[in-house]
């Protein structure tokens, strides 16, 4: 200061000059520092933020995407955009196509994954899957016994990329149109308090369309999930081709008393060892992938519905006396059938399987469950 | 000794070296926050309410995968390092906080094949890694959800760890397959502790591995979780913040698992039509006054949450413009900055919020 008070002893007009040469040196310091720098001029303790009441309109949106859409329109939003979806992409979802929309929120980590679970926790790829590549390049159009009346392969035209299979031909993700409700072996959510091990029951339509492959009302409506709704794609498999066909229980073809069987309704039986049967869901149990030889009275005149073969590959019953033992109880003792004793293992069917055509079981194993050992 | 306008050369070289003084001020301040901040550019205005563009990345831009594929956690340490889990690519990838591309480490590598198939695991491998969190030291701890553990690694990328053992049973059970391991979506180290997400439950074990506890269980009550999707740890430790993700809220426990608060309500099904102030909340990270920010991917917001447990802000909107988000995944805070993975748009974003 000393020095600066022996300067300013000049003429009081130059004084004026030099503080005037200070003051714009140090604002034009300033100014370099406010534009070049991004941290003093912006610091978080002053950015005064604003309190509770800044509560965007997102806020009166339903919990979940799928479904509710007369409430607001703005849960579209949530899958479908109106101006930044992909160039490719179709009807403005967020993904170039329906595989990879779905797969944005099911990959795993919301539940235990759909496609690509089995390779990710086995290094195996499944040997059975709904394969829906969804490209332009192999688009999956074929269709095994959807022949109608010949059983044969018929070539369909799908939803997705280049006429090809995709999620949305078998889900309505706007859960429109669906099939009743019914208990599958997946369970995605408890509401129990006794911890880890237990399970509250799930019934739920998995957002399956009654129309698989269409929305057209020519096109058979399915509401109750089983063979009938399986045939509407897979029209061959069902009993009218006895010559190459296995049996099945179907709506559309039972001529027998009461209801056909369906997914929510067969007979299974009533425990473990038990040769009696109840009517019940197939899902949450492997009671209903035997049927005694003899037949008890629920199950004579009946077939087996198509997923009594067909479902997550699992252990079933006892090959001699057709019934379930203790050790092959349908025992989901985590979520998702996680534990090591989960009886089946992956619970993605129809998606994807490790046992060929998702057969429940293989070979002998498979057709021992309803039938008796051949003799001589 | 010449006169410059009636001044004495003392006189003149004495105001002279006062502005020199004053410039040389200004530039140490100047060099101060450049490099507090890293360098890191000026944020630009965007029409994303709250939100102010620094930079957005697409990936390394370089090598056989120069772009991302799904990052879905994303995590800055205290000298600067941006680190990304490249989960569709299974690879965490570095940059500085200026957004230039540093190296990337991880490879992909199946932890637990079913039998008569090979594992395809080394140290260092990930499967679908996703959220991460540094330690002290700065090593990573990357949620290795498809292996059913949590890889370590230092902070230029050696392997240094697993844990827990994917193939052994964890306590009282996890939600690994078959039912060893953990299916781990985050994790948050504080201390000695590393704090995981369960499908259900949180797990906790020191940085060494070791299990020390587990809390947390299935079920609609107080504290009851639906495949949480997101974790964070307050700076004192004594709170622990978790993404309830499927139940549609944020609690927070004490360490020991005791609920302190919440934000959000479960809902009820496809319809409900109750209004929730969390729609999808997913990775979370506290800010430096103790708020936490939440990715809120079904409601395309970045939500703030303060430490009492009371909304107070919401930032961005949908979008592919800058500032905007497509189904955040993870936040992640540096200084004034907030780092968004942006999982949807195939990239991180850094951005200041403004409110």
């Amino acid at each position: 200061m000393a020095v600066l008070a022996r300067a300013m002893k000049g003429r009081r007009t130059h004084l004026i000059v030099s503080t005037r040469r200070l003051l714009i040196g140090g604002v034009l310091c300033i100014a370099m520092l406010g534009v070049v720098s991004p941290a003093h001029a912006y610091d978080e303790t002053s950015t005064g933020r604003p309190c509770a009441g800044c509560h965007g309109a997102s806020v009166n949106d339903p919990a979940g995407p799928h479904g509710g859409y007369t409430a607001t329109s703005k849960k579209c939003a949530t899958c479908h955009s109106v101006h930044e979806a992909p160039a490719d992409g179709i009807v403005l979802l967020p993904a170039a196509t329906v595989l990879a929309t779905c797969q944005t929120c099911h990959d795993g980590t919301g539940g235990k994954g759909v496609y690509g679970t089995i390779y990710a926790r086995t290094s195996q790829q499944p040997v059975a899957r709904h394969t829906m590549l969804d490209t332009a390049a192999d688009p999956i159009t074929a269709i095994p016994g959807g022949d109608g009346v010949g059983g044969g392969t018929r070539t369909a035209a799908f939803s997705g990329t280049a006429g090809g299979l995709t999620c949305s031909d078998c889900h309505s993700p706007h859960g429109s149109n669906l099939v009743d409700p019914f208990t599958g072996d997946r369970a995605r959510s408890a509401t129990d308090t006794a911890g880890l091990g237990s399970l509250s029951n799930f019934s739920s339509t998995r957002l399956l369309r009654q129309r698989p492959t269409s929305t057209d009302a020519a096109y058979a409506s399915v509401t109750k999930y089983g063979s009938d709704w399986c045939a509407a794609c897979h029209a061959g498999r069902l009993s009218w081709h006895e010559l190459y066909n296995h049996p099945v229980e179907a709506a559309t073809t039972y001529a027998g008393t009461g209801s056909a069987f369906t997914y929510e309704s067969v007979a299974r039986l009533t425990g473990v060892g038990a040769s009696t049967t109840e009517l019940g869901s197939l899902g949450r149990n492997n009671f209903g992938y035997v049927m005694p030889d003899p037949r008890t009275t629920q199950q004579s005149g009946h077939e087996p519905i198509c997923q009594q073969c067909h479902e997550d590959a699992r252990s079933v019953g006892d090959v001699t006396a057709r019934t379930v033992d203790a050790t092959e109880v349908f025992n989901i003792t985590a979520l998702d059938g996680a534990a090591a004793g989960d009886n089946p293992r992956y619970q993605v069917f129809p998606h994807e399987s490790d046992n060929d055509a998702f057969l429940i079981e293989t070979d002998n194993d498979l057709c021992l469950n309803c039938h008796k050992q051949p003799r001589g | 000794m010449s006169r410059v306008r009636g001044f004495t050369a003392r006189q003149t070289f004495t105001a002279l070296a006062i502005v020199l003084v004053v410039v040389l001020v200004a530039l140490l301040v100047y060099l101060y926050f450049f490099l507090r901040d890293g360098g890191i550019p000026q944020p630009k205005p965007t029409s994303s309410p709250g939100v102010e563009s620094v930079w957005e990345l697409y990936g390394p831009g370089e090598g056989d995968l120069p772009r991302f594929d799904g990052p879905m956690g994303v995590v800055v340490s205290e000298d600067g390092r941006v680190y990304v889990t490249d989960s569709g690519n299974n690879r965490i990838c570095v940059f500085d906080t200026q957004g230039r591309f540093q190296s990337t480490f991880g490879s992909f590598g199946i932890a637990k094949p079913s039998q008569g198939a090979t594992a395809t695991y080394e140290p260092g491998s990930l499967n679908y890694p996703v959220g991460l969190d540094l330690d002290d030291d700065g090593n990573v701890y990357v949620a290795s959800f498809y292996n059913d553990s949590i890889e370590v690694f230092d902070a230029e990328g050696a392997p240094l760890r697993r844990f827990p053992d994917p193939n052994t049973v964890v306590g009282r059970g996890g939600s690994g397959y078959g039912g060893t391991g953990i299916a781990v979506t985050d994790v948050a180290v504080h201390g000695d502790r590393v704090y995981a997400t369960d499908s259900y439950q949180v797990v906790v074990f020191t940085r060494e591995g070791e299990f020390v506890e587990q809390w947390g269980k299935p079920g609609a009550g107080e504290g009851d979780l639906d495949h949480p999707n997101g974790i964070a740890v307050s700076a004192d430790g004594e709170v622990v913040y978790v993404s309830d993700t499927n139940h549609g809220r944020v609690t927070a426990f004490t360490p020991a698992g005791e609920v302190i608060w919440q934000v959000g309500t479960i809902p009820e099904g496809m319809d409900d039509r109750t209004v929730g102030e969390l729609q999808l909340p997913r990775g979370l990270a506290v800010d430096s006054d103790g708020s936490i920010l939440v990715a809120d991917a079904f409601s395309f917001e970045v939500v703030r949450i303060s430490a009492e447990g009371e909304v107070l802000a919401r930032y961005g909107a949908r979008g592919v413009e800058s500032g905007q988000w497509n189904f955040a995944n993870d936040v992640g805070v540096f200084r004034s900055f907030a780092l968004i993975a942006d999982k949807g748009n195939g990239r991180v974003q850094m951005v200041r919020l403004t409110r």
